[in-house]
């Protein structure tokens, strides 16, 4: 083939500034690490590193949120196992205070201690984050929750609690409402609740009862009424929920101490020899809150022993007080696993979220970042092949016949 | 006889000197653009009878051509064209191809970041810090959003130069055509019809030039002129005249300029999909297909985080117990009056449903009776019937004043300044409702174990007039309940499920477990609720959410597609043109073994009509001799 002389100049030069693009590409993604710098070198994988960058900073962003959340578990944890033991420094003393040997002032004493201990509940309800948030509170974060009212303690927060986003799926909640801690407790046994008239003078002492049968359960209230005629203690259970008038369920039932008491499915037993005309209710457990529960205590401890019943009568409200506390600390216990619980899977899920993390930088990487061996190698490769071309370029170019004339 | 000698010799000398004289003429232009090798023709003479038999005269120079292959040549500039269209279009999509992917200077990280800084208000709603992060961080998305629209205005003013610049351009080669024209013509009647070589090659090489500029097609006539004709047939050159083109405002789109035909004191517009191949085809696709579809697809991404954010944030409630407002002030579709429209009409379009949107541009016309809608991705046309306003593809098109005449059109942009007027409307930070604006609460003496769970507020807004009204729900038995307060009143009892959707005023909740007669649920206004954070997680939420082009893709997702097809289309556009770059080199290559000047050749026959001039030179001095020998015997 007939070749003109500009077309070997300008191959050559064309293929010179070939190799020198070529050259250069690989020198800028050495320099600058990546081996994509513009979309176009590889679109695909452009824009799944878009997605992956989004998806990676999502993960970090949970993983911030998980801080938040650990953050307020946290405090809400070491604030309920302050709770968790002043509730049983209070069950101490109102043990303490059953003692028939102390004095009423004596027992006054445990009662001004039980205030100072009420006062540092009410604080410890009314805990903040540090930055003047209650913990407690629902989603009023900035109304103080537990406030002493003339009709005792007042809840002023609500239900709301604040869910976090912890994961990609998963939304956390990262706070309790006060009154699910402090407020939400069933008192008695958790069914019903069993409670000596005021009126009584005997020292008849009734237990808390447990339920035998939940299908005969009917939420009504009843009244456990005492006869003492010649020397035979009987007493006769009504149920004063019915309409029009109260139902008698039995009468005249002989009465030995200790001896289980039973009807509607459920049983308790009362203790000691009531007096006649002595009563004893029986109610369906209602919401008592610690406050209420530790009050009531102070007002039963601060009321001097009446004569005759009045041992059985203290006897009863701090039964009936223990009681209460327990359910109080059941309920916080079980706050407190929940807060455990939560804590756990936060540790589970920044593992996952650290993997996961790990995982889409590996991808990245992959899909953007040069492989060095790779690209050094090309170019020494490319270097190689632009000098051939410029040397063998000056030794064709110098060949003319012109030079034998 | 003797005279016969010295003319045959002085024949040879002569045809000998054109010869040296036209490998001159080969070297000296061998580096000229567009020059064709020329050689010599040369033929024996007619012989003269001499007793019986011939006696040859000498030799006689026919004629100097050129070297010249007319398919190669239209074969080099049909992949010229192409060539220079590919590598232009490259050149000018590489603008934005560095644009969209940028991992810092991107739409992606500025997304991010809002949505990041939504999370962190759900973490602290309470603090106006972080609320004041994520307004920063709104404002940042929506700057970032302006930039990249206003790098793609400035392309696009760039683009109206270059166009204007390539048509002028156009204009100067094909005058300096015509004028060769005329020349050519001249001289081909003035010599008998031999080629005036090199003002042929003159006017190739102007053709090849204004090729690059845009795709021409040639006409040769019999007197040697060149017709060229560009687009669908219009004649740019004719013999000696020449013809004009020009840039106008687009009839269709004002804010852009067409290529139109100048003939005589007549302009007419060209359809600018004809104006194919060269810089001229490159800068116009360029602008029609990756450009402006860049900047829709941007503005849709930035429509459609401004609507769903603002949508989402009023339902919420703000710090200060307000419900919400708009975050963002999103744009309005751009509505363009056709330029030769004749009736009175002002249309105008508003975006119903982001989520339906498309990138395309539409083109509303009126025939007298009916409306049409133009879908121009697709040409897909719909008719909207006689009267408006009519939705379709997520937006509104409504007649603002006037009447339409038939054959007037509007240019309808739904989503061409989503990104330009994305614009934060609020700077103070309390406005952002992170809460929501109803609870639900349990009374605190209720007994069972029902529990209710915090409540939504139902989508979309408006929110309901009453959703801040208390309502109570009271359970009358475990399996039944009654409500007060909602609108309208329900009369009688409720059959409870658990878990079942309980909606009443414009919220929804849920009641698990057994509550027991008499226990109450009350769902009333969000007073105090500056813990709430409810509506910022459904905001937070909306980063993942697949909103957009009919519930397809996500923000980011829309936005990678965005990247995705124009660093495909670059990707293309580099193989391509590299390939056409060297089909190019190799036609060229092919044409010039023809046509190109090879100096060893030269440098050859330089020798050989050296040679050819000495013999004759010699025979001369031969002839001399024998006519000096013939004179001596007289002496």
């Amino acid at each position: 083939m007939r070749i003109s002389s500009n077309t070997l100049f300008d191959s050559n030069v064309a293929a010179m500034s070939q190799q020198q693009a070529r050259l250069l590409q690989t020198q800028q993604q050495i320099s600058t690490g990546r081996r994509i710098l513009t979309a176009s070198d590889d679109p695909v994988a452009a824009t799944r590193v878009l997605d992956i960058t989004q998806s990676d900073a999502m993960n970090t962003q949970y993983a911030a949120n998980r801080g938040a959340a650990r953050h307020t578990l946290s405090l809400a944890e070491s604030t309920l196992q302050s709770v968790t033991s002043l509730l049983q420094d209070v069950r101490t003393a109102t043990i303490s205070a059953g003692n028939g040997a102390f004095a009423n002032s004596d027992r006054q004493t445990i009662a001004a201690e039980l205030s100072g201990r009420l006062q540092e509940l009410t604080g410890l309800a009314n805990s903040t984050d540090g930055t003047g948030n209650y913990l407690f509170a629902g989603f009023q974060s900035k109304t103080q929750p537990f406030v002493d009212t003339s009709a005792g303690m007042g809840y002023f927060g609500d239900d709301g609690q604040r869910l976090v986003q912890v994961g990609a799926s998963r939304q956390m909640a990262s706070s309790n409402s006060g009154a699910d801690i402090f407020i939400r407790i069933k008192n008695g046994n958790g069914t019903f609740v069993t409670q000596a008239a005021t009126a009584n003078t005997g020292s008849g002492i009734a237990s808390p009862g447990n339920v035998i049968n939940p299908a005969l359960l009917t939420g009504h209230n009843y009244q456990v009424d005492f006869t003492v005629a010649a020397g035979v203690t009987t007493y006769s259970v009504t149920d004063n929920s019915t309409l029009p008038t109260p139902t008698v369920l039995s009468a005249g039932n002989a009465y030995v101490s200790g001896q289980a008491i039973s009807f509607d499915g459920m049983q308790l037993d009362i203790q000691g020899a009531p007096a006649d005309g002595d009563s004893f209710t029986v109610a369906p457990s209602a919401n008592e809150s610690i406050f209420k529960t530790i009050s009531d205590l102070i007002a039963a401890l601060n009321t001097p022993l009446a004569s005759g019943g009045g041992m059985a009568q203290l006897t009863g409200s701090l039964n009936r007080g223990l009681n209460n506390l327990d359910n109080a600390l059941d309920n916080v216990l079980a706050t407190r696993s929940s807060l455990g619980l939560r804590l756990n899977e936060i540790d589970a899920l920044q593992t996952a979220g650290d993997d996961l993390s790990l995982q889409f930088r590996q991808t990245l990487s992959e899909l953007q970042d040069v492989d060095y061996n790779k690209a050094l190698s090309d170019l020494t490769q490319q270097q190689m092949y632009l000098q051939a071309a410029q040397q063998t370029f000056a030794k064709v170019s110098g060949l003319s016949l012109f030079d034998y004339l | 006889m003797g005279s016969n000698l010295f003319t045959s010799a002085l024949s040879g000398m002569n045809a000998a000197q054109i010869g040296l004289a036209t490998t001159e003429h080969n070297i000296a232009n061998a580096n000229t653009p567009g020059f064709t090798r020329q050689e010599v023709l040369i033929g024996s003479r007619a012989p003269q009878s001499f007793g019986g038999s011939f006696l040859g005269q000498g030799v006689d120079v026919v004629g100097v051509k050129r070297i010249y292959d007319e398919f190669l040549t239209t074969q080099v500039r049909q992949e010229q064209t192409q060539a220079s269209y590919l590598s232009t279009y490259h050149t000018v999509i590489k603008q934005i191809d560095n644009l969209v992917a940028d991992p810092t200077a991107g739409a992606s990280p500025a997304m991010q970041e809002f949505f990041n800084a939504m999370n962190g208000v759900a973490n602290n709603p309470e603090s106006v810090s972080a609320r004041q992060t994520l307004l920063g961080s709104a404002q940042f998305a929506a700057n970032r959003f302006q930039a990249i629209d206003q790098r793609l205005t400035d392309i696009a003013n760039g683009l109206t130069s270059q166009i204007a610049g390539s048509v002028n351009t156009v204009n100067t080669y094909a005058q300096q055509i015509a004028t060769l024209n005329g020349n050519i013509k001249r001289a081909m009647a003035s010599s008998q019809g031999q080629q005036p070589n090199d003002l042929l090659d003159q006017r190739d090489q102007l053709i090849n030039q204004l090729n690059k500029e845009i795709k021409v097609g040639i006409q040769t006539q019999s007197d040697g002129t060149a017709s060229v004709f560009i687009g669908n047939g219009q004649a740019l050159v004719i013999d000696e005249q020449a013809m004009s083109l020009r840039t106008i405002q687009s009839a269709s789109d004002p804010s852009r300029v067409d290529v139109a035909y100048k003939s005589g004191n007549k302009t007419i517009p060209l359809q600018q999909s004809s104006l194919q191949g060269g810089n001229l085809g490159a800068y116009l696709a360029f602008r029609d297909q990756s450009l402006e579809p860049a900047r829709n697809a941007l503005g849709r991404v930035a429509l459609g985080l401004a609507d769903s954010v603002n949508r989402q944030n009023r339902l919420g409630q703000d710090l200060s117990g307000v419900p919400g407002g708009n975050i963002f002030n999103a744009a309005v579709p751009r509505v363009d009056k056709g330029a030769y429209n004749t009736g009175t009409a002002v249309v105008s379009a508003a975006i119903s449903d982001v989520g339906a949107l498309t990138t395309s541009d539409y083109q509303l016309r009126f025939d007298g009776t009916n409306y049409t809608m133009l879908r121009s991705s697709d040409n897909t046309a719909t008719n909207l019937g006689a009267t408006l306003p009519q939705t379709i593809d997520g937006f509104t098109v409504s007649l603002a004043a006037g009447a339409a005449a038939a054959g007037d059109i509007f240019l309808i942009r739904p989503t061409a300044n989503g990104a330009r007027d994305m614009v934060v409307a609020i700077n103070d930070p309390a406005r952002i409702a992170a809460a929501a604006p109803m609870r639900a609460t349990s009374a605190l003496a209720n007994s069972g174990s029902g529990q209710i769970s915090a409540g939504t507020v139902n989508a979309p807004p408006p929110t309901d007039a009453n959703l801040q009204a208390t309502v109570s729900i009271a359970f009358t038995s475990p399996s039944t309940f009654t409500v007060t307060g909602a609108v309208p009143a329900v009369v009688g009892a409720v059959a409870y499920t658990s878990g079942q959707d309980i909606s009443y005023n414009g919220w929804t909740v849920q009641i698990t477990g057994t509550p027991a007669a008499g226990d109450t649920f009350t769902v009333t206004r969000n007073t105090n609720a500056v813990g709430d954070n409810r509506n910022a997680l459904q905001l937070a939420a909306l980063q993942n959410q697949n909103l957009l082009a009919n519930g397809t893709t996500s923000f980011q997702g829309a936005y990678g597609q965005l990247v995705g097809e124009i660093g495909a289309k670059t990707h293309e556009l580099d193989a391509t043109s590299q390939a056409q770059t060297n089909m190019v080199a190799q036609t060229v290559a092919s044409q010039q073994s023809v046509s190109g000047v090879n100096l060893d050749e030269e440098a050859a026959n330089l020798l050989r009509y050296q040679r050819a001039y000495q013999a004759a030179a010699k025979a001369m001095q031969i002839a001399n001799t024998m006519f000096d020998a013939l004179m001596s015997l007289g002496r």
